[in-house]
């Protein structure tokens, strides 16, 4: 089962998650919903992230894609001009910067729809609803421990502690 | 079209002495008349739009009455490192083996890079459908194209009358000779001011030509390595 | 100097931002039927050319480039307005940039999809301009990958790519605001585009880093873009063309327009959709320095190019040069450099003179100098190739004016429908107390 808890300062938040984290929940049973994003301290909701190094392969991956692909369509048709190389990594090299780029572009989207569960589409729960200003915070915790949450949300400050949902 | 890199059999070449050329165009007309070249109207003309892939460019010196004039015939120079073939983008300007920049007019998908780099200026544009009024199209001759709108061409040195004369050469069980080959505008020259033949050989008349003191080349400190080779007085 | 800060609450916030989106004014209407109506003389002055070939326009050899290419630069340069304000203010956490990005961000979409569209207008055969893309066929034929003109085709697909991505990504929380309250076929469009946002931390973390990483991609793709547009030009051996300079120059000179058309259009939107809280003076005062230190810069390289060519008296290269400068095309040179250093080095260096009204009018003067700085960058040099035979002049034919034309109306009807569908200034990303005024 959820429980959330609503919180009108980021501070506020802060403390009931660091609260909750000392009491044994994990950065997975807990998540915060807001209109806009919430700058927390470091240490308090340090989500791991792989997004760069993503990007990173996938710029290579394209570099090399574009690569070979300049390079045997030149040696399958064989035309010269203008007394060049047929195969001349200068003379195309702008088309592997952008292939590379392209390569960077194109994973950190996919990326992005993956890290934020849009797609694939994780099933993280009921989200509550939010005004705006506010932060909500929302733990999965078991029925027995609802007492126990909504404690520490309210010493927190939370405005109000509602449950949410049926577990999924 | 293989990547085979074999020394290529012949390497095409022109030589025109300028001493001897009298400017009548000749070679106008001739390129006109073998070419299927469009007949432009005085309208388009005016716009610039006048193709001769053969152009006889006059230049004026001195003042009345001392004037003299220069005559240049000024033709695709099929430059063995051409600045206009790198740039199209779809191949349809290559070096053949035979050292001829030739133009696939199928593939020309129109982009004007090619006009753009050219030093020499001498690639034309179709800019409309080519017209002749009649009875020209029954003049036109059967072994070269007739282009369509938006297509880029320029001098092919004649390059179906370098495949008749291989052709028949082959078939007659002989080697080419020298002056077996002529394009049109150096057959019609009555001034006898232009050779056409292979650079491969030494002893070719056009080899003998560029080889000659008085042998220059247009714009040859650009690096193009063009193979009209243009005989003069020196200046 | 005291600033008054207005804490302008989150309804109000909203309410004037989203008020736009179903509000049609009479003066929207107006605009959106003219610029639709040169778009569409535009299309049939288009559909002309195809029918009967270049020859409708004015070109003629040797100026086998003219209006079509000079818009292309153009179009490609003022896409870079989004890319130093998006992009750049963002690496630098300028605060300032927040309600400006989108718009900045809108343009450059928009400038690319237009710009992207000349290479196919000026083609002699556009119904085969496929042939420039690489795909399977039966002849295995392949473009010709060491031609400037492909290094175009993937900078501007990749660029393309990357800033619809760009554009997109901080709209989402937006769009998923406007789909809670949305109706009718708007609620199943936000809805769809909203891709089931939530706004939980995780959905935020990954699209914080995902637009980080997007900034930095996207500058390091917009300066290759018009860098590799300039090489169009400066690849070949034309005088006055092959110089080494073009690529800085024309990033310079792109970033310059950009900033001139960001200014312009949100001038425009300022006074259209009565965001005078959120695009405030301090805006228009950075904006009208940045501007005028992109004019200084502009003017720097530009001279630094008229130098080196005066100076090394190279006969061809000569001959351009004192076209441009002393004989037919000065009074379009001599324009230029009225409109884009003149005008903005006294009206936004004069710090009295300095005003939102000031800053709208350098803008659209920066905006004409530019394109004439094209013009003259591509034209002089073709009307005097090396073979004097060659020399021309070149004038525009009502196609080509016809069709420049309609891509500014085709600008102004995208930007207009753009602005109907998402609120211009981005929601979440500003900030309710940062209403100064300065």
């Amino acid at each position: 089962m959820y429980l959330t808890g609503d919180f009108h300062e980021m501070q506020a938040a802060a403390t009931a998650i660091l609260e909750l984290k000392a009491n044994r929940f994990s950065l997975d049973d807990l998540t915060v919903y807001s209109d806009e994003p919430v700058e927390f301290p470091r240490g308090v909701l340090d989500r791991t992230s792989r997004m760069s190094l993503a990007a990173v392969l996938g710029a290579i991956t394209f570099l090399l894609l574009a690569t070979s692909f300049v390079y045997f369509t030149q040696r399958s048709y064989p035309l010269v001009t203008g007394g060049m190389p047929l195969f001349s990594f200068w003379a195309t090299g702008v088309i592997f910067y952008e292939m590379t780029m392209l390569g960077a572009i194109v994973v950190t989207f996919v990326w992005f729809l993956r890290e934020s569960g849009i797609f694939p589409r994780r099933n993280r729960g009921p989200a509550p609803a939010v005004e705006p200003g506010w932060i909500c915070l929302r733990v999965r915790c078991e029925p027995n421990q609802m007492a126990e949450v909504t404690h520490w949300l309210n010493r927190a400050g939370a405005s109000g502690v509602k449950k949410i949902g049926e577990a999924e | 079209m293989s990547g085979e890199q074999h020394k290529p059999e012949h390497r095409w070449g022109m030589a025109i002495d300028l001493d001897r050329c009298t400017g009548c165009q000749a070679c106008v007309a001739a390129c006109h008349a073998e070419n299927n070249l469009p007949v432009s109207t005085p309208d388009s003309a005016a716009k610039g739009r006048a193709v001769h892939w053969m152009r006889v460019d006059r230049y004026y010196e001195g003042e009345f009455p001392d004037i003299r004039v220069k005559y240049m015939p000024v033709l695709c120079q099929q430059c063995d490192e051409a600045p206009c073939e790198p740039v199209c983008p779809v191949y349809a300007t290559y070096k053949n083996p035979e050292g001829l920049n030739v133009q696939v007019y199928n593939r020309c998908v129109g982009t004007l890079y090619c006009g753009n780099n050219c030093p020499y200026s001498v690639r034309y544009f179709n800019w409309f459908a080519p017209e002749w009024d009649a009875p020209l199209p029954l003049q036109h001759n059967p072994d070269v194209f007739v282009r369509m709108v938006g297509v880029m061409e320029k001098c092919t040195f004649c390059i179906q009358r370098i495949r008749r004369g291989k052709d028949e050469a082959k078939s007659e069980g002989r080697p080419l000779t020298d002056g077996d080959i002529q394009p049109a505008c150096v057959q019609s020259c009555p001034a006898e001011a232009m050779v056409f033949g292979d650079l491969n050989d030494p002893e070719s008349k056009v080899s003998r030509w560029a080889q000659s003191g008085r042998s220059t080349r247009l714009l040859e400190e650009l690096g193009a390595k063009p193979k009209v080779f243009y005989l003069q007085r020196a200046k | 100097m005291t600033t008054a800060q207005q804490v302008i609450p989150y309804d109000e916030v909203r309410s004037d931002l989203w008020r736009p989106l179903t509000r049609v004014s009479t003066a929207f209407m107006v605009t959106l039927t003219v610029a639709f109506v040169v778009g569409l003389s535009g299309l049939i002055a288009w559909g002309y050319q195809i029918h009967r070939g270049l020859g409708v326009t004015g070109l003629q050899r040797p100026v086998f480039w003219g209006f079509y290419i000079v818009d292309f630069v153009f179009w490609i340069g003022i896409s870079h307005a989004g890319t130093l304000i998006s992009a750049i203010l963002r690496l630098t956490d300028a605060g300032w940039r927040k309600p400006v990005t989108r718009a900045a961000e809108a343009i450059t979409v928009f400038a690319l999809a237009i710009g992207g569209m000349f290479p196919i207008i000026h083609l002699g055969r556009p119904w085969v301009f496929y042939w420039l893309i690489p795909y399977p066929n039966a002849r295995i034929l392949w473009p010709n990958f060491r031609s400037p003109l492909l290094w175009d085709l993937t900078a501007i697909v990749t660029y393309l790519t990357g800033s619809v991505i760009y554009l997109y990504l901080p709209l989402i929380p937006d769009i998923a605001q406007l789909a809670e309250h949305a109706k009718g076929w708007r609620g199943v469009l936000y809805r769809k585009l909203a891709l089931g946002w939530t706004g939980s931390d995780w959905e935020w973390h990954a699209l914080e880093r995902a637009i980080k990483l997007m900034a930095g991609i996207i500058l390091a793709v917009a300066v290759s873009v018009h860098t590799v547009v300039a090489w169009d030009f400066a690849m070949s051996i034309a005088p006055m063309w092959h110089s080494t300079i073009f690529g800085p120059y024309f990033v310079t000179g792109a970033i310059f327009s950009g900033i001139a058309a960001l200014l312009l259009v949100m001038s425009i939107i300022r006074r259209a959709l009565h965001l005078e809280k959120y695009l405030t003076k301090k805006h228009f005062n950075n904006l009208s320095k940045l501007l005028l230190l992109m004019s200084l810069l502009w003017l720097y390289f530009t001279m630094a190019e008229n130098l080196t060519v005066w100076y090394g008296n190279e006969p061809k290269e000569m001959n351009v040069f004192g076209a441009r400068v002393r004989g037919p095309y000065a009074p379009y040179f001599w324009i230029m450099i009225f409109l884009n250093f003149l005008v903005p080095f006294v009206l936004l260096g004069i710090r009295r003179l300095r005003s939102i009204t000031t800053a709208t009018i350098a803008s659209v003067t920066v905006l004409i100098g530019m394109w004439l700085e094209r013009y003259i960058i591509v034209v002089p040099t073709l009307s005097l190739p090396r073979l004097a035979s060659g020399w021309t002049r070149y004038g525009p034919s009502w196609v080509e004016l016809s069709i420049t034309a309609a891509t500014f109306a085709a600008m102004l009807m995208l930007y207009l429908g753009f602005s109907k569908l998402f609120p211009i200034v981005s929601v979440w990303e500003f900030e309710p107390h940062t209403g100064e005024e300065d």
